[in-house]
């Protein structure tokens, strides 16, 4: 999950006050029941081996995770921020358009936050979860359609890396 | 359809927005732009996947911001301008799916392109999650956008949208089983 901000929410909540040591509290405790009792839990990945619908359910929802991550993953040009800000200035009143602050947001450049930086690369994260999808595909499908979702996993990553360079997927898949 | 959705209906834009310019008074328009803008530029790249309607839409959402209650400053602007965004950019995606559709039935099946492909096509599985996440009811479509696509946390989108954390969750949670369910849906047709 990814950390609140700084100074970006609205709320007059304060950051730190016992509501939201209830929220953190609450929240280790939904990731402790999900270890536990969620779909990677020992017996439930038991289960799922052996049961036709749950193979068919855990598919269909390892398809939404990759679909959502291919959306996560899609590149756009570095100056789409500076594009989208002039075009919103544009429409301001001129005495607006003419201020210090809107030069500045004319040449904005997408800045990572505070937890990208520490988290690395936020393309090496949707690769991990493009991958994790894969596998939990792989997984659930594994007496149904192992050969399918293989196929598919193999082709989702491999297009993965076309978009970062044909010489490095030509590296990755080379047989 | 909330009364605000259709408020800020693609079709209507150009009517309910005008071009007029904004009072100068208002400069907190552009620090909302410097603290929020690249949040939501990637919210609406990632619902839009196209560069120029990102620009639309960013610039239709603060002119939506702009023209509050008359210019006035809405009392939580983050929350104002994610649903904003959010919704502008649905509606844009409804209406490109729209034309799409009307496009597609307009040309002659053998000159439309296999759809049935074998090859595994994640532009195909992107679009069409886009799509379901467009017909989604509009409480768990809200969840969904920004908690997925916008990358908020439970409690920031929870805060947003006006409900618990709990019920963020729970939505997500419905969302996604029925994201699962209509993709499977067509994965079988």
């Amino acid at each position: 999950m990814r950390p609140g901000k700084l100074g970006q929410t609205t709320c007059s909540r304060a950051s730190g006050s016992v509501p939201d040591r209830w929220e953190n509290l609450r929240e280790r405790l939904v990731d402790a029941a999900r270890r536990r009792l969620g779909p990677d839990a020992p017996w439930a990945q038991r289960h799922i081996a052996h049961c036709p619908r749950c193979q068919a359910r855990m598919a269909a929802l390892g398809r939404v995770d990759l679909a959502m991550s291919l959306l996560k993953s899609q590149p756009h040009r570095l100056d789409l921020l500076r594009r989208a800000n002039d075009a919103a200035i544009h429409m301001l009143s001129r005495r607006l358009r003419e201020t210090p602050e809107a030069d500045r947001l004319k040449q904005a450049q997408p800045e990572p936050s505070l937890a990208e930086r520490w988290a690395g690369p936020q393309n090496a994260l949707v690769n991990m979860a493009a991958c994790l999808a894969v596998l939990a595909l792989a997984k659930a499908g594994i007496f149904a359609s192992l050969d399918q979702a293989h196929t598919r996993g193999r082709a989702a990553v491999k297009q993965y890396y076309n978009q970062a360079g044909q010489d490095i997927a030509d590296e990755v898949f080379k047989t | 359809m909330s009364m605000f959705d259709r408020a800020i209906q693609y079709n209507l834009l150009g009517a309910s927005v005008s071009c007029e310019a904004v009072e100068e008074s208002q400069r907190w328009i552009l620090t909302a732009m410097h603290r929020y803008g690249h949040e939501l530029v990637t919210l609406l790249w990632r619902i839009l996947g196209n560069e120029q309607d990102v620009c639309d839409a960013y610039q239709t959402t603060f002119l939506h911001l702009a023209h509050h209650e008359g210019g006035r400053k809405p009392r939580w602007v983050r929350a104002y301008l994610f649903r904003t965004a959010s919704n502008v950019a649905i509606s844009m995606l409804r209406q490109r799916i729209a034309e799409r559709k009307t496009l597609s039935s307009m040309t002659p099946a053998n000159e439309q392109e296999p759809t049935a492909e074998v090859d595994f096509d994640s532009r195909h599985l992107a679009e069409s999650l886009l799509a379901h996440i467009a017909q989604l009811p509009e409480h768990l479509r809200n969840v969904i956008t920004l908690r997925d696509l916008g990358e908020l946390s439970y409690p920031e989108v929870a805060r947003i949208l006006g409900v618990s954390t709990g019920t963020a969750r729970v939505y997500r949670c419905k969302a996604v089983q029925m994201l699962a369910m209509w993709v499977n849906d067509e994965e079988n047709r």
